[in-house]
């Protein structure tokens, strides 16, 4: 768009002074500050691994993983619930991370979205980015908040098996929130005192990044023919953040989308029913993505070691033992309640790929405009390698389905770089990723 | 030492052959010139009629074959076309075009093309070129070390910056290939309110400061924990009675509140042994805020990992794990004290006070020493040891001590005990010759026990000085221990613990007291939220270790007592906030003391007084805040934060308002030397010296003093990582049961002797040849002993040149860091190798590799490497480069993936040069290097070194310029620190 056609952002938002403006309005203002139709992400993770039985208990129906490589494939029980979505989803049979290999594997859970070299850290570190970190920092600037951090227990957890799967740019453990009615007011209820705050601390920064445009425009006149170009990034650069400034403070006066809240069960909590739990979160992430609050969700279902209140959800739902003690189990009874959890997942996640599909963008279900990616830091027990994965969603990213694709040894870096490349984000590599992932997945 | 007509000498012909690919990307624009009119007539008489006849036909204007059209090209060589001339050049060189359909180019059409582009080529690049000033930003690491020197805040808020790229040269400050996005722009802003955050205080709210000590020793808490601790898996727990921890309240010449450490606690996960146990539980005791603990692998070769004794607790050095999980362990080093506590401040700068001491140790004998025969003169037998005996020793030396329990016994491998004194030995038991110890005239009680075996004697024996052993025990006790201080978080993979400032060595063996700081952001530190429920969370570490270099014994480090004290401070409010916030007469004026404040902090920061104009706008930012709120600190934050994210800061500009060359200003100079040598701004002494206009005067003593102060190690490292590729050994993954040595403490060590290795060579002025040939290596006891060089140092973790008597040893070239790094990891790889000194060290790049080269097809598997690369070789496509290459390689093979010389193999590392030279192997490649090729190598470390120095790719008549004037070097064999003085003097690095 030439610039002269471009409205000057600063004259609108003064114009306009905490009136209402109109979404629309904003994609005359450029198009790094909005974008037309959301490109979301959500990894959900469950910890231990999945149902994989041992041969000789004959209960291979109960195998996660479809015994059928290609598009011919049938859902095993434990994933029989997700058959109605089969073609908006793939099972990923063979990935792993390499260092997974290498490092203790109750790690598995923090090095899922990253991995990273936990057996030999890079001095001064912990971790490194993870995917949903990496997509948020490309994405929030179009939303409301840059990512959602969920997990079923609140904060961190203890390092070497965290309760988040999240790691900040510089490798930090995220906090995740777990409450739901928690998460609802702080999305969908934003109290007006701290929107007030946040209001300020943006005008404050907007105006020291006019100051120092201003301090930067002066000193590129004084330049006699010095090179130019790099004082031209500074400025586009600048300009940008402050663009993207005045786009975060514009969604405070920006309306939350109307949207049906009257499904929610907001006292789910983490020690009640796990099924009301697991499905008052995902409608809170259905929700999310369908106002466009957020664009990167991490939703840590389950945690390792026996860490954690979902430790006890096989007991409440009736079977045999703990969660941790399951995934340990080698008798076919065992296996088998294993199994019946993994089901349990499978019935959760399928009602959350179907509000997904309830949502509507303009050229699609929600869920054909969100990746979602679901999966474990070990096979079976302590087990880092063909990582039980699941994608699903992203039809109108480039994502085909409907396939069990499987290929021994393939990175699960691969698979992230081309998460990220639908997501728009191009970037060379992820980790320790060697290229990107199978075209027959990724268009 | 130039003369200013040598900048229109013009390099001709002679230069064809040779002729290096200089700097990447697109020259820079360049005057209409007046080119040599022989090629522009050439090119009509002879190229363009070639050009029409054999390329036309496809790359014209209208049909233009894979994009590339010939049509438009002339004679007068425009710099854009360029590129193309060299595209064309390579595609007829390799016959890759005429494509095989065509008609081909005859043998001296091909000749006639190729000379005429080598010329223009020439002329084209030496063509004179506007100098037009320039701007660089900061890299990474000169806007941390800026920031730092400017505000004196230590925390380091950088490590939300993205990494600088690496440019062709493979330097990270290169101008053209150091981007700004606004990812990096919001970073700036992010990390600068940090810093000021972290400098400015509220004067009037005195600091909490956290500080505690534990005091260690057996029995030493009269009111030990009653609850047994539980620190999960892999955690050995000293003994409750056995450590004390107290928390204190400092000293300080300001007020201040003490922050005293939570005791009471509410968990719900927890843990039995290596269980999870879930439900809530009370705990009331600092002993679950502060514990004390060892961590690593269980056993230790000789002795105890560590001993609590009355005196304190022993430790032995921290033997590094072999980090390979299910192998060794993955918690770090053996014998490994720490206290594991809940709290430490966020922020702010640290002590830890450690008082510690020699042991009064002594050698624990091996199973090849002889006992003492009974009749050995003067020997002193005691019957029953294990009662408390006391026995006079005649006089003082080193005496041996065997002790024989009853033959009928099983007795091996079981503890032994030995208590002299106040002294403490312990070992397994293995033979009756136990341990050397020098024991002092006069009468002691002495007492021995095995494990509740009945012991028939023991034997007191003195040993001459002659004695073997008892030499071995005088080196014993000459040895320190070496005391290192780490800091990180507890988790159950991976050692996270970081060395804070760097080892010391405890010679007394009476306590003293030894400080050690840091910043405590700057180490690893568990992130989780306040009221975490996890029993292990959030907990983290002090580490104390002896530290291990090479495996021989040396006395044992009792450890008193480690005190903790943070945020630490000398003053409140503290220098950092002082230096802000200046002495001045007009406090009470706001508006001339904020001014006051702003000018003194821009001319730091630009490094050159800040304009009036700059002041000026600078203040109105403070003018509206302060009006706004009335917080005259708060508002002179917001004017500084503009200061540090505008370009004043955060590049480094050279104005220049002509064509033509100019010389430097003063303060532009100042900064361009500085963060040359120091990767830093300058310091008041050059500031000043720029400010008087005497620093281009003062040159020379000014970079000297810049090469003699520690900083200049700021230069070192980056230098030598950049130019030898040093980031190939973190990368690398070596195979770690091949090569078992290179653990990650070793590799750190060899990754810092090339910095060390320059260092001695500019600081001695010693000769270039030093890099590619030396009887001298720079070593400390780590990598002596990787090594194996025959005289073992006593230098510590202090590098020290030193004699190493092995051929295959000596500069660069020979340094394990280099040659592990240019492997697989298990393999030695002559192709990284050769192409890495092709590039380095003779400053022969090659061409990358095409695109699209296919594999190689056979079975290789039968072959010799030297074979399959012969093979490689003569394929078409791969032929050019890899002449230029492989040869270089074949001398390294001498050198295994680990980059030591392999001793038990033959290797066949003759080689043909590309100059036609034969070696027989790393002597003679070596010696080719240092004396047929000096020129060259001296060149490449210039070129390498100018490159660095200027921040920019160097242009032809640039390098070209190297080349000529270092001969002047030559008669002195190009001496280091003068070819760094080389470089500064040089019209590439003080004109714009």
């Amino acid at each position: 768009m030439p610039d002269s056609l471009k409205l000057n952002r600063r004259s609108v938002l003064k114009g306009l002074a905490g009136a209402t403006l109109a979404l629309p309005v904003l994609e005359a203002m450029g198009s790094e500050v909005s974008q037309q139709v959301p490109r979301r992400f959500c990894a959900l993770y469950t910890a231990n691994g999945m149902s994989l039985p041992k041969e000789e208990h004959g209960i291979d129906d109960w195998h996660w993983f479809p015994e059928e490589v290609g598009s011919e494939f049938q859902f095993n029980k434990s994933t029989e619930p997700l058959s109605p979505f089969r073609q908006q989803l793939s099972f990923l049979g063979g990935l792993h991370h390499p260092n997974g290999t290498k490092a203790d594997p109750h790690t598995c859970s923090d090095m899922w979205l990253t991995g990273a070299p936990l057996h030999n850290p890079k001095p001064g570190t912990y971790n490194t980015v993870a995917l949903d970190q990496l997509i948020a920092l490309h994405t929030k600037q179009y939303c409301r908040q840059p990512s959602l951090v969920l997990s079923i227990d609140a904060g961190t957890g203890f390092l070497s098996r965290t309760g988040t799967i999240s790691y900040s740019l510089d490798g930090k453990p995220v906090p995740a929130e777990n409450s739901p009615r928690r998460i609802f007011d702080r999305l969908f209820r934003g109290d007006t005192s701290s929107l007030e705050q946040e209001r300020e601390t943006l005008r404050k920064r907007i105006k020291l990044v006019d100051a120092v445009l201003e301090n930067a425009r002066r000193l590129n006149k004084e330049l006699g023919k010095s090179d130019r170009e790099k004082m031209d990034q500074y400025l586009t650069s600048l300009n940008e953040v402050e663009s993207r400034l005045i786009a975060s403070e514009k969604w405070i006066d920006i309306p939350i989308k109307q949207q049906d809240y009257s499904h929610l069960n907001l006292d789910a909590t983490s020690d009640g029913e796990p099924a009301d739990y697991y499905r008052t979160m995902f409608d809170l992430i259905a929700l999310a993505f369908d106002a466009d609050i957020t664009r990167s969700v991490a939703f840590m279902l389950n945690r390792e070691d026996g860490m954690g209140i979902s430790d006890t959800f096989p007991i409440k739902l009736g079977l045999s033992s703990t969660h941790h003690y399951l995934s340990h189990a080698g008798d076919k009874e065992g296996q088998l309640n294993f199994a019946k959890y993994d089901r349990f997942l499978s019935e959760q996640i399928a009602h959350f790929f179907h509000r997904l599909n309830e949502y509507q963008d303009v050229n699609g279900s929600v869920l054909d405009n969100s990746i979602v990616l679901f999966g474990s830091g070990a096979s079976t027990t302590h087990n880092p390698r063909n990582l039980p994965t699941l994608l699903a969603g992203g039809a109108n990213m480039g994502v085909k389905h409907g396939t069990h694709w499987r290929k021994d040894d393939t990175r699960l870096s691969n698979l992230y770089l081309s998460i990220l490349h639908a997501m728009g984000i191009e970037v060379d590599s992820f980790s320790d990723s060697t290229g990107t992932f199978d075209q027959s997945v990724f268009a | 030492m130039f003369t200013s007509n040598e900048k229109l000498i013009r390099f001709f012909v002679v230069m064809i052959l040779t002729l290096p690919a200089v700097s990447s990307g697109e020259e820079p624009t360049s005057k209409p010139a007046a080119i040599d009119a022989s090629l522009n007539q050439e090119f009509s008489e002879q190229i363009r009629p070639l050009l029409t006849k054999h390329c036309a036909d496809c790359h014209n204007e209208e049909l233009m074959t894979s994009g590339i059209r010939v049509d438009h090209l002339t004679g007068e060589l425009p710099d854009k076309q360029l590129r193309l001339w060299m595209g064309i050049r390579k595609q007829i060189e390799s016959d890759a075009m005429p494509p095989e359909e065509e008609a081909p180019l005859s043998p001296e059409e091909k000749e006639t093309l190729i000379g005429w582009i080598d010329r223009a080529e020439i002329a084209v690049r030496s063509r004179e070129r506007d100098k037009n000033g320039s701007v660089r930003r900061l890299t990474v690491a000169q806007y941390r070390n800026s920031l730092r020197d400017l505000l004196g805040v230590e925390d380091d808020f950088t490590d939300i910056l993205p990494p600088d790229a690496v440019s062709k040269d493979g330097f990270l400050n290169n101008a053209e290939s150091m981007l700004l996005s606004p990812v990096l722009l919001e970073a700036y802003f992010e990390i600068a309110e940090k810093m000021l955050d972290a400098g400015i205080v509220d004067e009037a709210t005195p600091p909490a400061i956290q500080n505690f000590r534990m005091d260690l020793g057996q029995g030493i808490n009269p009111e030990p924990c009653p609850d047994d601790l539980i620190l999960g898996a892999n955690s050995h727990l000293l003994k409750n009675p056995d450590f004390m921890v107290t928390q204190l309240t400092p000293e300080k010449s300001f007020p201040f509140e003490p922050r005293f450490m939570t005791t009471q606690y509410r968990f719900i996960e927890g843990y039995q042994g290596n269980d999870t146990v879930r439900g809530w539980r009370e705990y009331d005791s600092i002993y679950h805020a502060v514990f004390a603990c060892m961590r690593g692998a269980e056993g230790y070769p000789k002795g105890n990992a560590y001993q609590s004794v009355p005196q304190g607790l022993l430790l032995r050095p921290a033997i590094p794990s072999t980090e390979i999980f299910q192998v060794g362990s993955t918690y770090g080093p053996k014998a490994n004290f720490k206290m594991s506590l809940r709290e430490l401040p966020e922020n702010g700068d640290f002590r830890v006070k450690v008082t510690a001491a020699k042991y009064n140790d002594g050698l624990l004998l091996e199973r090849r020493v002889a006992e003492k025969g009974n009749d050995a003169p003067g020997a002193i037998v005691i019957t029953k040891p294990e009662e408390t005996q006391a026995i006079t020793i005649p006089e003082a030396g080193i005496y041996q001590i065997d002790i024989h329990p009853t033959p009928e016994e099983n007795k091996n491998q079981k503890p032994c005990d030995l208590v002299i004194g106040d002294r403490f030995f312990s070992n397994k038991w293995e033979q009756p010759a136990f341990i050397v110890v020098r024991l002092a005239e006069g009468e002691i009680p002495i007492r021995a026990t095995l494990h509740g075996i009945p012991l028939e004697r023991m034997q007191i024996t003195r040993l001459s000085d002659s004695e073997e052993a008892a030499q071995e025990f005088v080196r014993f006790e000459k040895r320190d221990p070496i005391l290192g201080v780490y800091l990180g978080l507890r988790r159950d993979c991976g050692s996270t613990l970081a060395q804070v400032e760097k080892p010391v060595s405890v010679s007394s063996t009476e306590l003293q007291t030894f400080e050690f700081r840091g910043a405590i952001r700057n180490y690893p530190r568990p992130e989780v939220e306040k009221n975490n429920v996890n029993y292990l969370a959030g907990i983290k570490e002090i580490g104390v270790r002896s530290e291990y270099t090479d495996g021989r014994d040396r006395p044992q480090l009792l450890l008193r007592s480690v005190e903790f004290e943070g945020p630490y401070y000398e003053a409140w409010p503290p220098v950092t906030h002082q230096q802000i916030f200046i002495l001045s007469e007009h406090k009470d004026e706001p508006a001339t003391y904020a001014r006051e404040i702003i000018s003194n902090f821009a001319n730091r920061a630009y490094r050159r007084p800040a304009t009036e104009d700059e002041i000026e706008s600078t203040l109105q930012i403070w003018k509206a805040a302060y009006s706004e709120t009335g917080d005259f600190n708060g508002a002179i934050k917001q004017s500084l934060l503009v200061v540090l994210t505008s370009p004043q800061f955060l590049f480094l500009i050279e104005n220049s308002t002509t064509p033509a060359a100019e010389p430097l200003g003063e303060f532009e100079l100042a900064s361009k030397l500085s963060y040359f040598l120091w990767n830093s701004a300058p310091d008041a002494q050059t500031q000043h010296l720029a400010a008087t206009h005497q620093l281009r005067q003062q040159l020379d003593q000014e970079i000297d003093r810049m090469i003699a102060d520690s900083r200049f190690e700021d230069f070192l490292h980056p230098f030598a990582s950049q130019w030898l590729s040093l980031d190939k050994l973190d990368v690398v993954e070596t195979d770690r049961e091949m090569y078992p040595r290179l653990t990650r403490d070793v590799k750190a060590q060899l990754r810092a002797e090339p910095a060390a290795l320059l260092k001695h060579l500019f600081r001695e002025n010693l000769p270039v040849a030093n890099l590619v040939r030396s009887d001298l290596v720079v070593a400390n006891e780590v990598t002596a002993d990787y090594y194996g060089l025959d005289t073992p140092l006593e230098s510590g973790f202090d590098f020290e040149p030193v004699p190493h008597h092995q051929s295959h040893l000596g500069g660069v070239i020979s340094q394990a860091s280099v040659l592990a790094g240019l492997s697989n990891g298990k393999e030695s790889n002559p192709i990284k190798r050769g192409a890495w000194l092709a590039r380095k060290i003779v400053a022969e790049p090659p061409d990358d590799p095409p695109p699209n080269v296919p594999a190689l097809d056979e079975d290789l598997t039968q072959l010799t490497l030297r074979e399959r690369l012969e093979l490689h070789r003569n394929q078409k496509g791969c032929v050019q480069c890899h002449t230029g290459i492989d040869p270089w390689g074949f001398p390294f093979e001498e050198y295994d993936a680990g980059g030591l010389f392999k001793r038990k193999q033959e290797v066949d590392s003759k080689s043909d040069l590309p100059d036609g030279t034969h070696v027989a192997g790393m002597l003679e490649f070596k010696d080719y290097l240092a004396e047929e090729r000096q020129d060259q190598v001296a060149f490449s470390f210039l070129k390498h070194l100018m490159t660095y120095a200027v921040g920019r790719t160097l242009t032809y008549n640039e390098i070209e310029f190297i080349r000529q004037h270092a001969l002047e070097l030559k008669p002195q064999g190009y001496p280091m620190k003068k070819m760094l003085h080389f470089v500064v003097q040089s019209p590439i690095f003080l004109e714009k």
